[in-house]
């Protein structure tokens, strides 16, 4: 490493470019693994009416004939709705103790049991600083008291920071509906999902009914993360395409003063494939420096400044939630990817000229 | 053992007219022996021991070295000729500006895949000889021109080159370290070494054998 300014200047322009690409595929990564299990631990299909093309809520007096059909294993009625706690969007959850999705688990307190009690996500409860045993109110419904009986953590870390859970009656009496559900998850032995869904059909004939199956569930949330994703790139595909001829041009800094030193190592007895492994060796160093040095950097950015300014392009509430821990997952496929591209451009902006500059008589090299 | 026949060297300038720099040079060395090149400036001394030296093509004319038409040669094999015969001690010194003294000393060695700690001994034996064994960290710039030109002489002779070509390796220095240059170049021809100096130094005419006077890029 002779020429430090240089190296300095070709490491920055590849950590400029690779850190926002590789804590941009960790948090996508990470968003794309914590959906998929969420999806994962779900029911098999999810029953909902539909109203103008959208998911309505599904009234209870179906509950027991969906629970009748042969190959169902359990139904389980949700209400899912949105409310204001403070000033802050949260998502409420009324489900029964039973039902509640297994990677579900209260930190500290206990799961609610009666009526006007709930749990809230660990990092929800954090925001709006709630403690087992604090009791608060709804802005749709200021009259009505909640008991914080316990704090929980599930796998999804969206899910601590945006949900709290409570009864199914509590949340009916909430949103002020009585006898609905907003879905039913229906878990069913495996291979009856078609044989379900046309009994499902009898049962609701003439109904505006939807059936949504896992497969599609996760179709939609990956679609979203695509489109996400999509518009990620086109961002980031914009920068690229500043930082590239940045890299090249930094690569070729110093040309003339290169070529004169390999025009004085060829004088010396170097010979050309010496010279080039040489410079070879220096942009493999550079390239990996380059790289290792974005990785740490957006592992910094993602896992200790919870990806400031690059989360809300994956996670569409990011700006609504309470600070909570970003998903993300470094794997060693983009980073190699990195250090692969890195290499190529640095060598792409020195090896021919120094080819050229090593196959030159020495003499015309040396001249500056 | 070395032989130039009917050696051109010529350049288009801008002005598209031609500037022989060489002109229908022949001429033959002995081995062992210490030749001089004098002449007076932009009489082509630099431009033929460049060619002799195969660090530049020449535009008509082949030179031999030890029987073989080198001007032939491959990249590589030119390559391997300088790393094992030919020691050059350029007038512009050349030395590379990042490197220290004896880094630029021993560079012609790290391809050879000799440690460091080799190389910075054989380095420091050579520099010492030149005078410089308190000027072994510092780098060209933090030299003088003279004390450069030193360093270029001691890699020059890092490789142990039969051929030794020196393109004013004086110009630069008082009287007595020029006086030491001229002794170690002795003191290397009687070692076996055959020594190509191009010099306005009169005084090198003492230790040459031959006295070659260069004008307008013809030997007469
Ligand atoms: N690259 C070049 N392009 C054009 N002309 C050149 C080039 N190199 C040398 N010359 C010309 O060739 C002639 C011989 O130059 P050369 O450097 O060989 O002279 P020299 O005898 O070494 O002079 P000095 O004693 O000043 O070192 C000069 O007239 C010079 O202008
Ligand atoms: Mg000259």
């Amino acid at each position: 490493m002779r020429h430090r300014t240089k190296t300095a200047v070709v490491c920055l322009c590849i950590i400029a470019i690779l850190t926002p690409f590789l804590a941009a595929i960790a948090i996508s990564e990470g968003i794309r693994r914590q959906s998929m299990a969420s999806v994962e631990a779900g029911g098999d299909l999810y029953l909902t009416f539909d109203e103008f093309g959208r998911n309505t809520a599904i009234p209870l007096k179906y509950l027991d004939e969906v629970k009748k059909i042969y190959g169902v294993t359990k139904v389980i009625p949700r209400i899912i709705g949105r409310g204001y706690v403070q000033n802050k969007l949260a998502v409420i959850v009324g489900i029964d103790k039973e039902n509640l999705p297994k990677s579900v688990s209260c930190v500290s307190g206990r799961m609610f049991e009666q009526a006007g009690e709930v749990v809230v996500g660990i990092d929800l409860a954090r925001h709006f600083k709630l403690q087992p045993g604090d009791q608060f109110s709804m802005r749709c419904q200021q009259r009505k008291l909640f008991n914080v009986t316990g704090l929980f953590s599930a796998d999804a870390s969206i899910w601590s920071s945006s949900l709290l859970f409570m009864s199914f009656k509590d949340a009916a009496d909430l949103f002020g509906k009585q006898g609905v559900a907003t879905d039913f998850q229906i878990y069913s032995l495996p291979g009856h999902n078609s044989e379900i869904a046309s009994d499902l059909y009898g049962i609701f004939q003439n109904e505006p009914y939807r059936v949504q199956d896992k497969l599609m569930v996760e179709l939609y949330f990956k679609k979203g993360f695509m489109l996400k994703e999509g518009i990620f790139s086109a961002l980031y595909l914009v920068a690229f395409a500043l930082g590239i001829p940045a890299i090249l041009v930094a690569s070729g800094f110093g040309l003339s003063e290169r070529k004169r030193e390999i025009g004085i190592m060829k004088a010396t007895g170097w010979h050309t494939l010496e010279v080039l492994e040489l410079i070879s060796f220096e942009q493999l160093l550079i390239s990996l420096l380059g790289a290792t040095i974005a990785l740490l950097l957006s592992i910094t950015w993602v896992k200790y400044f919870n990806g400031v300014c690059i989360a809300q392009f994956f996670v569409a509430e990011a700006g609504m939630l309470p600070a909570f821990m970003l998903p993300s997952q470094f794997l060693p496929l983009p980073f190699f990817l990195s250090f692969f591209f890195s290499l190529l451009l640095t060598m792409v902006g020195s090896i021919y000229s120094s080819w050229r500059a090593s196959t030159e008589p020495p003499v015309a090299s040396m001249k500056l | 053992m070395i032989k130039t026949e009917g050696l051109c060297k010529w350049y288009r300038g801008h002005s598209s007219h031609k500037v022989s720099a060489v002109q229908d040079v022949t001429l033959s060395i002995v081995k062992n022996s210490f030749v001089v090149f004098k002449g007076p400036s932009g009489s082509g001394k630099t431009t033929l021991l460049n060619i002799i030296g195969t660090l530049d093509r020449p535009s008509a004319g082949e030179v031999f070295i030890n029987g073989n038409n080198v001007t032939r040669f491959s990249d590589i094999a030119l390559s391997g000729l300088r790393r094992e015969k030919i020691g050059f001690i350029f007038q512009d010194f050349y030395l590379i500006p990042n490197l220290s003294s004896w880094e630029n000393v021993s560079y012609p060695l790290v391809p050879l895949g000799i440690s460091a700690r080799n190389r910075y001994e054989t380095a420091k034996t050579l520099l010492e000889k030149m005078g410089l064994g308190d000027r072994l960290a510092h780098t060209p710039e933090e030299l003088s021109g003279g004390q450069q030109q030193r360093v270029a002489i001691a890699r020059a002779l890092v490789n142990r080159p039969g051929i030794i070509i020196a393109d004013e390796p004086t110009s630069n220095v008082d009287e007595e370290t020029g006086e030491h240059i001229r002794s170690l170049l002795k003191e290397l021809k009687d070692n076996g070494a055959t020594i190509l100096v191009a010099t306005h130094d009169a005084s090198f005419e003492k230790p040459a054998d031959v006295v070659f006077k260069m004008k307008n890029g013809m030997i007469g």
